[in-house]
């Protein structure tokens, strides 16, 4: 299987698991949006909020990195740097995923 | 070595469609959803520090303005979803025909203001 077939694939099942997580996140955004602190901290440090919000941003920061590859293709001409974004690009959709799982496993010590 | 893979054309010079709008506006949100994830983060990261004035942030979502950036918020994900759907039905080969293509188009576009408006309404409790 080439490059190309293997990223669409993995482009497409993310873009799957991301749509019911997204629906969940939203319903979830407007009716905490405008609670207190102890209220917020408790919704993220619960579960199953815990286990959905960290495979939201999995998924999504994966999802982006996949697809925003596509738009640097489209609109960037230089060789050096498309791999320089893209490289970028890639780091952070790594880092971001890492930090805030720390992040939620520290508030919920 | 010259790359000589071709560049998309700059918009500007596009006769706009229905099929070329969604398509920009996917792009569009798809950036601005992965930006508004990173600030949601950084949101997170704050309840790290009760020390904070957590009042101001939420007096600033309790604002009209707050309120607005949660509805753009939901707006952008909901036209997300609904184009991220019309792309999987395009993936087995259904809706390719122009009149199909530009009546989904429509769909997600007007559906996107639909579905952020019930997702609102539901989640806030207001029926």
């Amino acid at each position: 299987m080439i490059n190309a077939t293997k990223k669409w694939i993995f482009l497409k099942l993310s873009s799957l698991a991301l749509l019911p997580l997204m629906v969940w996140f939203l319903f979830n955004l407007v009716s905490f949006y405008d609670k207190s602190y102890e209220e917020i901290l408790l919704f993220f440090t619960s579960q199953p909020t815990k286990l959905l919000f960290s495979l939201l941003i999995i998924f999504a920061y994966f999802y982006s990195a996949l697809s925003i590859t596509e738009v640097f293709e489209d609109y960037i001409e230089g060789k050096k740097l498309k791999n320089v974004a893209n490289k970028s690009l890639f780091l952070f959709a790594i880092i971001m995923p890492i930090l805030t799982l720390l992040l939620l496993y520290k508030l919920s010590l | 070595m010259k790359e000589n893979n071709p560049l998309s054309p700059h918009i500007q010079i596009y006769s706009w469609h229905i099929s070329s709008l969604v398509s920009i506006c996917h792009r569009i949100t798809g950036i601005l959803n992965i930006i508004i994830l990173t600030l949601i983060c950084f949101w997170v990261a704050t309840l790290l520090f009760p020390s904070l004035n957590y009042s101001l942030i939420q007096n600033f979502f309790g604002s009209f303005f707050g309120k607005f950036i949660v509805i753009g918020i939901v707006w952008s994900f909901s036209f997300q979803i609904l184009s991220e759907i019309r792309h999987l039905f395009w993936d087995f080969g259904i809706g390719f025909e122009l009149r199909t293509a530009n009546i989904t188009g429509l769909l997600v576009i007007f559906g996107s203001f639909i579905m952020t408006i019930t997702i609102f309404i539901l989640g806030r409790g207001l029926i």
